[in-house]
């Protein structure tokens, strides 16, 4: 069997866990093997990398080691986590030096971190899963959705290997799940959250994502999905403060559960700050049609 | 490891920026503030404060600006750098203390976001652990987790003594 080690990252454990109980059910589906590990914080690429990057590579490489003795790449649901996760492996591979430094410090605490397991974001494992996933389907979505790719799932290029400009791959996974997405204005711009400007600028923050929330109600999207856990509480929080669009929020993975039959209280969705109530009502539906 | 601003130009390619400001005209964060990522790269350039300017601080570290520079300068990359010296050389943002609650909670819980009790209750609604199982389930792993931080000095960098 196909496995991973589980890294769930800190938003999606304690701040919106149907994003790890989703992850955990469309994987358990798919028949691919997650494995949790002692992990801590990624830690953020924004307020630790920007800050302190000597800290920020330590922590970074720790996590890293946990499953390198099981030969487990890790797998995140979280681009800040794989932001993290992904950047310090680069820069540790490409730099014996700085691995050295790094194991230095993992020493003291008898960790080491050869470089033999790398961060691997969970869509690059989902787009492997196209036929199963359409096997598994059990409810055509049927919404129109804007898909948030964010920013460092993409980007850098030069790291990621990854079309930064017209990416195209979860416009495909949606419409996995009977979904179309639908282009919507500066559809690639980030959410604003990153760099430490959620925490650090509050005001900028909101003002760069009600930018992007109100491109969004443009295009009437029933829902935004995402594929990064912080997105996914900025998109859900900051509706809660701006309180000028009402746009349900979805992770890739809370939206294949609702496609595979789950339902929606089992992935969470009742705990989300804007209300998925609608979108719930259209699903049930169109389950009542399809019976 | 930390660099001076023409250490961080140079490992950047800085000089070969033209200015033609493609990174500005990019930029999510400077179409709501006074961010201008131009200014900040010439500002480094010139030898002028730009680690004491507060608009270092309004970056997403979004890269597309490092994305689509013709000259492959290493913006994003220059100013997560030009952060950390800002940092080493006491200037911390002023608005807002979460970063520090974030690095302290990470000394404290190994988590950026801890747990909160009504999250718990909700992990144990959905069938999920109560809590998840990380660095703090076993006292003995956040305690070594706890000595790597303090080799690392992090907590004084938190600006948390
Ligand atoms: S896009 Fe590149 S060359 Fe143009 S101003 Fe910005 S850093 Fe300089
Ligand atoms: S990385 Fe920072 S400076 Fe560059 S475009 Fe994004 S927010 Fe602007």
């Amino acid at each position: 069997m196909e496995e991973y080690a589980f890294f769930p990252g800190c938003i999606a454990k304690n701040v919106y866990p149907g994003i790890e109980k989703a992850t955990r059910i469309v994987f358990e589906k798919l028949g691919i093997g997650l494995r949790d590990y002692e992990y801590s914080c990624c830690p953020p690429p924004g307020v630790l990398a920007c800050y302190d990057k000597p800290s920020w590579l330590v922590m970074g490489a720790r996590n890293l080691s946990q499953s390198e003795k099981d030969g487990l790449n890790p797998m995140t649901v979280c681009s800040g986590c794989y932001g993290t996760l992904h950047n310090v492996w680069y820069a540790l591979k490409n730099d014996p030096d700085l691995m050295g430094f790094v194991n230095d410090h993992l020493g003291r605490i008898d960790a080491e971190y050869k470089g033999k397991v790398h961060p691997i974001h969970f869509v690059d494992i989902l787009k492997n899963y196209k036929e199963k996933i359409a096997e598994l389907k059990e409810i055509d979505l049927g919404l129109n959705v804007a898909v948030h790719y964010g920013c460092h799932y993409l980007k850098p290029s030069s790291v990621t290997g990854e079309n930064s400009e017209r990416p195209t791959l979860l416009d495909e996974l949606v419409g996995l799940a009977g979904c179309k997405a639908v282009p919507f204005k500066d559809g690639l711009t980030c959410c604003g959250a990153g760099g430490g400007v959620m925490s650090g600028e509050p005001d900028v923050s909101l003002k760069i994502i009600n930018t992007k929330l109100n491109n969004m109600k443009d295009a009437n999207v029933d829902a935004i999905v995402n594929i990064c856990s912080f997105c996914h509480m900025q998109f859900d929080q900051s509706q809660k403060k701006l309180k000028t669009t009402e746009i349900p929020v979805l992770h890739l993975n809370q939206l294949f559960g609702l496609a595979f039959g789950i339902r929606p209280k089992h992935l969470a969705l009742h705990t989300h700050l804007v209300s998925t109530r609608d979108l719930e009502k259209k699903l049930k539906d169109l389950k009542k049609g399809g019976e | 490891m930390g660099k001076s601003v023409k250490e961080i130009l140079i490992d950047g390619n800085g000089y070969a920026c033209i200015q033609c400001g493609r990174c500005t005209g990019s930029c999510p964060s400077g179409r709501e503030c006074s961010l201008r990522t131009r200014k900040l790269i010439h500002m480094a350039r010139m030898g002028m404060d730009v680690i004491k300017t507060e608009e270092l601080w309004d970056c997403t570290t979004c890269f597309t600006c490092q994305e689509r520079c013709p000259k492959e300068v290493k913006t994003t990359d220059m100013i997560i750098e030009l952060r950390n010296l800002a940092v080493e050389e006491g200037y911390f943002p002023t608005m807002s203390d979460v970063p520090k609650i974030i690095i302290k909670s990470l000394y404290d819980t190994g988590a950026g976001q801890p747990l909160s009790p009504e999250v718990s209750k909700i992990r144990a609604i959905i069938g999920l652990k109560k809590e998840a199982y990380d660095v703090s389930t076993n006292a003995e792993t956040l305690k070594k987790f706890q000595r790597l931080l303090d080799g690392l000095e992090i907590t004084k960098k938190g600006g948390l003594r």
